[in-house]
């Protein structure tokens, strides 16, 4: 069996922002109300007339260095071998230990579980052969590939082998997988201070 | 940049809250006590005699009470058998969890060779205690700085700034603890001044180090990377201000000092006042930093 090694690719320059991709996670996820597999931040830029949105899709990014597999006390999240990072609910204790040191803010408690969850790129239903995830398969410009990295032959291989990408916060050293292109950084990066729950 | 807008984000749930904090405060109380318990009975400082009794209760009793509200914090805490079956080497979190229930036990066998007037068993106990009691506290801050997602806890400072801060509160509460017992539970109704006095010059030398922690840790952050300089702007100029500034500084460290060294103000009542302000200041150093952390959002 030949090994994979997933990675995910949004070509932001094709994102229209319609948040399907946020619709159909809800949907096939069963996500509760309040609490988001994955979102698409919005941001603008310049003034009317002269202003421009930037669209940028946000979700787990399967680091190859993860910060939550290193702090959780149970061994509950931990990489697949291919390299998709998970979580055993029937062994997370709810600390939140993962939530404090993810700094893509991607986990959150399942309000009625009561235990950490993420985006796990549909790895049941890649698993089970239903296509890629759900997010990809909705998405209606294409913007959104999902494969293998360590297959030459993919398409999301041969994409960032000729186009320039990026990814988010790269200096955490968490080697995320998820990969822009057209990536505004310092759009991604704005926030606004006391915006936590 | 100026001209941006953020017109669309989630809100995140916060990761640790105010019961964490308080968990934090009592367990920085109970290593401290513990600390103060073993001058008389580890190291032989007869003049503290007094306080080891006490001391050693009020340890135990703390840190039976901290683990509480990690339980309550934890969304499945009736799980909590897990973390002593699936270990992670990683995770500070996996540390406490032999050190919470090491610790406590230690105290127990301490304070019963105390009471039971076992001069040489308290010493081992005591001097087992006291690596126990620093790791109790130390992961602590190995929790925070762990969590590397927040500019604000990825220093290494902070396991030693939570010992220096445990070390602050829990001698202003045996300072307390000392002028409460005199007055009201002695047999000649008179507080011993020594003893107050000398935990008061120990005060000041730990509220010394403390600030220059503090105020260390902040100025880094001040010329540091983005993050870093935000949440420096944050404590110092910004939203939390008010409580770093003010509450925790001020009147939770600076005032005390000058109430404690200055010769005037030589007296328990002063010292008692003091010693409430050094603790109520060290509550609000906890919640700045566990709530403080998580202030700016990170995506």
């Amino acid at each position: 069996m030949s090994k994979t090694r997933y990675g995910f690719l949004i070509d932001l320059r094709r994102c229209i922002g319609c948040r399907t991709c946020h619709v159909a996670c809800k949907a096939e996820n069963d996500v509760p109300l309040g609490v988001y597999r994955t979102w698409v931040k919005e941001v603008e830029k310049g003034t009317y007339p002269q202003a421009r949105r930037q669209f940028i899709p946000i979700l787990c990014n399967q680091c190859e260095e993860p910060a939550c597999t290193t702090v959780c006390p149970v061994v509950a999240t931990y990489r697949l071998p291919n390299g998709i990072v998970y979580i055993d609910p029937h062994r997370c204790i709810g600390c939140r230990y993962c939530m404090a040191a993810c700094p893509y803010a991607v986990r959150f408690i399942h309000p009625e579980r009561n235990v950490a969850e993420k985006c796990d790129w549909c790895w049941p239903r890649v698993r089970e052969g239903f296509g890629p995830p759900a997010c990809v398969s909705a998405c209606p410009t294409g913007a959104m590939v999902f494969g293998d990295l360590d297959d030459p032959r993919s398409e999301i291989s041969q994409i960032l082998a000729r186009e320039p990408a990026a990814v988010l916060k790269p200096e955490t050293g968490n080697d995320p997988k998820v990969y822009y292109i057209a990536l505004d950084d310092a759009a991604a990066r704005l926030v606004e201070a006391g915006g936590e729950e | 940049m100026d001209n941006m807008t953020l017109l669309y984000t989630v809100p995140h749930q916060e990761a640790f809250g105010i019961s964490i904090a308080i968990y934090f405060y009592l367990t920085g109380l109970s290593a401290g006590s513990f600390i103060i318990s073993t001058l008389a009975y580890g190291f032989g400082f007869e003049k503290y005699k007094s306080l080891g009794k006490v001391g050693v209760v009020l340890a135990t009793l703390l840190l039976i009470a901290a683990p509480m509200f990690l339980l309550l914090h934890s969304g499945r805490p009736l799980r909590a058998w897990h973390l002593f079956v699936y270990l992670n080497a990683t995770s500070p979190i996996s540390w406490g969890s032999f050190l919470l229930t090491i610790y406590p036990i230690n105290c127990l066998i301490y304070g019963f060779f105390m009471f039971r007037g076992n001069a040489r068993l308290t010493k081992i106990f005591g001097l087992i205690g006291i690596p126990l009691a620093l790791m109790v506290h130390g992961y602590t801050g190995f929790i925070l700085s762990f969590a590397k997602a927040h500019a604000l806890w990825r220093t290494s400072l902070m396991p030693i700034l939570f010992l220096t801060s445990a070390m602050v509160s829990g001698v202003a509460m045996m300072i307390l603890v000392t002028i409460i017992k005199d007055r009201f539970f002695s047999e000649k109704r008179q507080v011993n001044t020594e003893v107050v006095y000398g935990l008061g010059k120990m005060l000041l030398w730990l509220l010394v180090f403390d600030l220059f922690l503090s105020l260390s840790d902040l100025g880094v952050h001040y010329f540091s990377e983005a993050e870093s300089m935000e949440t420096a702007r944050l404590f110092l100029t910004g939203a939390l201000a008010p409580t770093f500034v003010g509450i925790e500084t001020l009147l939770g460290k600076v005032l005390p000092l000058v109430l404690i060294s200055n010769s005037r103000t030589r007296n328990l009542a002063m010292y008692g006042f003091a010693s409430v302000l050094v603790m109520v200041g060290i509550f609000f150093m906890r919640c700045n930093v566990v709530l403080g952390g998580e202030f700016i959002p990170l995506l």
